[in-house]
């Protein structure tokens, strides 16, 4: 097995692993479980951005990934500070209202 | 397993990515799931720019999506009501 196939073998894990994450966005039935299943998913794809980058030897494509990142972590922080502003997700709620 | 293989491999798997969060972005009530649907639609969007070999439309496809819309959707639920009116 030369190093380019454990490169692709290392990102179809983590593509697979996205594509679990994406059931997790589907079925995930509060806000919160989305919210981290979204930033899971940036995570993961940022990741499989750079071993593309590797496997093709393109420099420029790890510029994307770096991108990427910084700015799903802004998007990220701005859904979390409109959840901790209503109050969503929070532990101790009272019953009957809905997420 | 060679570098074409894994080419239409990724395809495959980003047409199906594609598919399912539009219509989880139509189909959820709650608006904030919505954008968060909306934003894995844009992530997934960046991917196939990415992968055919387009890395500065697949900078402007971040920067817009996970960066401007998200911020700007959820500044505009914030002002209005959380839930979907459904009359």
């Amino acid at each position: 097995m030369t190093v380019n196939g454990v490169f692709i073998g290392a990102m179809i894990l983590l593509l697979f692993s996205a594509m679990l994450t994406l059931i997790r966005l589907l079925a995930g039935p509060t806000i919160p479980d989305r919210a981290v299943a979204l930033d899971s998913m940036t995570t993961t794809t940022a990741g499989a951005m750079v071993l593309y980058g590797v496997i093709t030897r393109q420099a420029v494509f790890i510029d994307v990934a770096l991108v990427y990142a910084v700015l799903s972590y802004i998007a990220t922080l701005y859904i979390a500070r409109y959840l901790v502003k209503k109050r969503v997700g929070i532990a101790e709620r009272p019953e009957g209202e809905a997420s | 397993m060679n570098f074409e293989e894994l080419f239409w491999a990724i395809q495959v798997l980003v047409g199906i990515g594609l598919l399912t969060s539009a219509i989880a972005a139509i189909r959820f009530k709650n608006l904030v799931s919505a954008v968060i649907a909306m934003a894995v639609f844009s992530l997934i969007l960046s991917l196939e720019f990415y992968v055919l070999q387009a890395p500065d439309v697949a900078i402007a496809e971040a920067g817009v999506g996970a960066g401007l819309t998200t911020a700007m959707y959820l500044l505009a639920i914030k002002n209005t009501t959380d839930e979907e009116v459904i009359e």
